[in-house]
């Protein structure tokens, strides 16, 4: 049967999008709104002793300042999807961090709320704060077992020690903000003592319930509206503060509010990807088996949360070896809490295994693909179940005949271009294949249109046209007769868009209720006595082409198929839990908490994506500049649903990587526990200019046992392997080993 | 100091008589005034391209002009094409090349494009990817921003020809 599923689709939604029609949160038109400009802490610890606003009410145009003093009792903290309490806010006068919202100016225009903004007077009882893990008075503590967990298997000290050659290196990765160009927004209407909230989300129904929680209201009187989402990458998935005190501005004023936090504020009221710290020890035999591997990892999260990545539970897994041992580390500073941000777990620790991976090779004079090779897992090294496919070895294989792995002279700073040394390095890449709990809503028509409903997200993934696929393939129409609704609470209840497992989520949803569509109409073009398909085994009838179709091709019109049914429309609505889920997984979703199966838990298989990442880098002779001349990764990721979007999702991801390996570091003023380059021409990312070749692999890679479409997400990984594969070619290029992030000229001198 | 100002702005073949507040930025009076919401806001600060117009056919950020200082003829990602009529050739070339995801900085993308291709910039791709790095993209579509480019450019030539 031909499928729609893996054929290259053009976005639905691409004509919004070039047009400037897409309507993004704060592009909603709401009447006569009031605007609001944050303020936010000048020090990083201590208390507020008092405000002195008569300068700022005094511009013309402002409506109020609301403050703890104000308004503290009217809304509690958000609930956190990890890591258990956060900072407060305005609840009251405690100061957790630099740039904690400390109170809202609300003003006519958002002229008049930013000037009186920079006119109040803030006065502080300041204390001496720690910025980051050395600093005097930060607290570490070990990881309890729990949401993550260390793993001890075999005797890892005892094979360290017996080990024919011994590999041992600390890595250091940096803080990192997400900074999506669309800036953290939020505008709020009540009517009727209902709620409604424009906000870019990955995750409508997990904001209705934690501000429904905040402000103590039902959540069906909230309803939150997020339809296009200007890039997320981690930063809009969990509840921020500034939501729930948009709305208390707006219910004291009776009036719409409209938020557009700056560039500066985005990098201290959301999230961000904290530091880490690394210490490896491999031991392995001489022709190269691992014997044992320790990954332990130290990581920075706030005050009060215990949010951490722990992605030794990814490193553990990667390669076939008997002893293993892992722990993570926190360490409370006086920061904001630190969040999702693409690939949380692997960005960071494969950084460190895939660097000592490449280190130990070296060592073993082996070339590092055949070191990887000698170590392929065959089954979970943790939990001893086997992988729902996993073609690694596969994807080293094919990427390094297409990247021309075998013309690289082994020899560290051997090869050159002219003036430029020319460095090649290659690296793992995994991430766990994920699915959640999803409903959705499908409604067939006559005429052979259909539409969609799902409350899902889209983020620059192409979501919107991996449903009408999903639904075009099932209901055997062309995508572009499928109208798709998506981001708003009204709808079918969808899970976070994040870890990956946003498509496979709703395209098992989306094809669960075509599926009971197909089943009415097949039900009743075989019971009833006239018409083609009468008498006929309704499970062997397909909707192709607009027909309900018999094997043998006899076919009734879909117009007519339908109509019998119904002179309108045939609707199904179907609840997809996943295999292994919990019960009561729609009911954590609608209370807001996300159903997700992660591929690591599960108790019949593991379920992991694979790939392998090469890169070619060029470092100046005499400047040490470093160029990315040519990426290329290899995926084999389960089906994909659309090669089009899924390139970019690819492409995007890796020069995430190119960014995190050589640019992006946010750096903090160590006195004032403050980030210093917080605007978008200080912290860099890649322009135009900084990016050449990159080549996207996608190998078949179609196994059941993930999921029933086979789906394994593939937002995340492009970025995985990308950090260690340059770190991995600036040694070959210099022969220099650089093991912390990001690789500046500096390092290279 | 509350001042009101009157000013005559000219965007896309139409006028608008806005009164306004002097300190009111051009994105500003387009979002929050005029409705025009395809041009975005990515940092107010100049530095990410989101907010691109054209004014008199050259690229100018609307964040770093202050309506009261506007002159000639703004053109906004709205006033390349109709509501559903053929799209302007960078259009239809992003469309096509898949060059964007999340599709935030896209219309800033698209106006500087166009600009890039009427400068004279677009004449190979190292001359598109300098010409076009005053835009970011943090879904980081770059490879297919340039081959779009490169693909509208001779269409645009062809129609001024
Ligand atoms: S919003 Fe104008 S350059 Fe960023
Ligand atoms: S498409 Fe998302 S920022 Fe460019």
């Amino acid at each position: 049967m031909p499928t729609l599923i893996g054929q290259p689709t053009p976005r639905i939604d691409g004509r919004a999008k070039v047009t400037g029609r897409a309507s993004y949160a704060s592009d909603e038109p709401v009447a006569n709104p009031a605007h609001a400009f944050l303020l936010t802490s000048f020090i990083a610890r201590g208390r507020i002793t008092g405000f002195d606003f008569a300068e700022a009410k005094a511009v013309p145009g402002v409506l109020d300042i609301l403050t703890h003093e104000s308004v503290g009792s009217e809304a509690k903290p958000p609930k956190q999807a990890s890591g258990g309490p956060t900072t407060t806010t305005m609840e009251d006068d405690q100061v957790w961090h630099d740039g904690q919202i400390i109170g809202i100016v609300l003003a006519d225009t958002y002229e008049a709320a930013r000037e009186a903004g920079f006119r109040v007077r803030v006065h502080y009882a300041a204390e001496t704060p720690a910025a980051s893990f050395d600093a005097a008075g930060a607290e570490r503590e070990r990881r309890d077992d729990g949401e993550h967990q260390d793993y001890a298997i075999g005797d890892a000290e005892g094979a360290l020690g017996a080990a024919e050659v011994t590999l041992q290196a600390a890595y250091a990765t940096p803080t990192q903000h997400h900074n999506p160009i669309e800036l953290f927004t939020t505008t709020c209407a009540w009517e009727n003592g209902n709620l409604t909230i424009w906000e870019p989300s990955q995750f409508v129904y997990g904001l209705r319930a934690n501000v429904a929680g905040q402000l103590g209201i039902p959540p069906e009187r909230v309803r939150v509206i997020s339809k296009f989402v200007g890039g997320a990458f981690g930063s809009k998935g969990g509840a921020t503060a500034r939501t729930a005190w948009i709305a208390v501005a707006a219910r004291r004023l009776g009036r719409p509010v409209k938020l557009v936090a700056t560039r500066d504020q985005g990098f201290t009221i959301a999230t961000y990807r904290a530091e880490t710290r690394h210490r490896i020890r491999l031991g392995a035999t001489r022709d190269g088996r691992l014997t044992a591997l320790v990954h332990e990892g130290t990581e920075v999260t706030s005050r009060p949360s215990r949010y951490n990545v722990s992605g030794n539970e990814t490193t553990a897994r990667l390669y076939a070896c008997p002893n293993i041992l892992t722990r993570v580390d926190i360490v409370h500073a006086d920061r904001n809490t630190p969040g999702f941000m693409r690939a949380p777990p692997e960005t960071p620790y494969m950084f460190a295994l895939e660097s000592a991976v490449d280190e130990l090779a070296e060592k073993l004079r082996l070339d590092p693909i055949e070191l990887r090779r000698r170590n392929d897992a065959k089954t979970d090294p943790v939990s001893g179940l086997p992988f729902a496919g996993r073609r690694l070895m596969a994807c080293f294989d094919e990427g390094a005949a297409r990247f021309g792995w075998a013309d690289r002279n082994p020899r560290a700073g051997s090869m050159r271009d002219g003036e430029w040394l020319v460095g090649l390095g290659c690296a793992s890449a995994v991430y766990e294949t994920n699915i959640a709990a999803c409903a959705a809503r499908v409604s067939l028509r006559p005429n052979g249109t259909a539409r969609v409903e799902v409350a899902g997200h889209d983020i620059g993934t192409g979501a919107y046209t991996v449903v009408a696929i999903t639904a075009a393939d099932r209901l055997g129409l062309d995508a572009s007769v499928i109208d798709v609704a998506m981001g708003d609470t009204t709808l079918p209840a969808a899970p976070l868009a994040a870890g990956s497992s946003h498509t496979a989520s709703l395209a098992n949803a989306v094809a669960a209720a075509c599926e009971m569509v197909r089943d009415r109409l097949a039900r009743a073009a075989t019971t009833r006595n006239a018409g083609p398909l009468a008498g006929r085994d309704p499970g062997t009838l397909r909707l192709v082409d607009s027909c309900l179709t018999a094997p043998d091709g006899v076919a009734e019109p879909l117009s007519d198929a339908v109509s019998r049914l119904s002179p309108g429309v045939v609707e199904a609505f179907a609840e997809n839990i996943p295999d292994g889920a919990p019960p009561d997984a729609m009911g954590k979703l609608h209370a807001g908490t996300n159903p997700i199966l992660r591929g690591y838990k599960r108790s019949d298989v593991a379920a992991y994506a694979f790939g392998a990442q090469f890169v070619e880098v060029r470092v100046h002779a005499r400047t040490r500049e470093i160029r990315v001349s040519r990426m290329l990764g290899a995926f084999a990721a389960g089906n994909i649903v659309n090669p089009i979007a899924a390139h970019s999702q690819y492409m995007g991801g890796m020069i995430w990587g190119l960014s995190a390996a050589l640019l992006e570091k946010t750096e903090l003023d160590d006195s004032a526990a403050r980030y210093v380059n917080d605007n978008l021409s200080e912290y860099h990312i890649p322009v135009c200019a900084d990016v050449r070749d990159v080549e996207v692999m996608m190998l078949p890679d179609d196994d059941d046992r993930a999921n029933p479409l086979g789906i394994k997400g593939l937002g995340e990984i492009g970025i995985v392997g990308m950090n260690a594969a340059i770190a991995n070619a600036v040694h070959h290029a210099t022969g220099r080993r650089i093991r912390e992030l990001p690789i500046r000229i500096e390092d290279l001198l | 100091m509350h001042t009101t100002m009157q000013t005559i702005l000219r965007i896309n073949g139409r006028e608008a008589r806005l009164d306004h507040d002097p300190r009111i930025t051009l994105l500003d009076a387009l979002r929050e005034r005029l409705g025009l919401t395809g041009t975005k806001k990515g940092c107010d600060q100049g530095q990410c391209g989101a907010c691109t117009v054209l004014i008199d056919g050259r690229r100018v950020l609307s964040c770093f002009s202050l309506v009261a200082a506007v002159e000639g003829e703004v053109t906004t990602i709205e006033g390349l094409s109709g509501e559903d009529g053929p799209l302007h050739p960078m259009q239809q070339a992003f469309l096509d090349r898949d060059a964007y995801q999340c599709g935030y900085c896209t219309p800033g993308q698209i106006m500087s494009a166009i600009a890039c291709v009427t400068e004279g910039h677009a004449g190979s791709p190292d001359e598109i990817r300098e010409y076009m790095s005053g835009n970011l993209c943090r879904c980081a579509a770059y490879p297919k921003i340039v081959e779009a480019v490169q693909q509208a450019a001779p269409h645009m030539r062809g129609e001024t020809a």
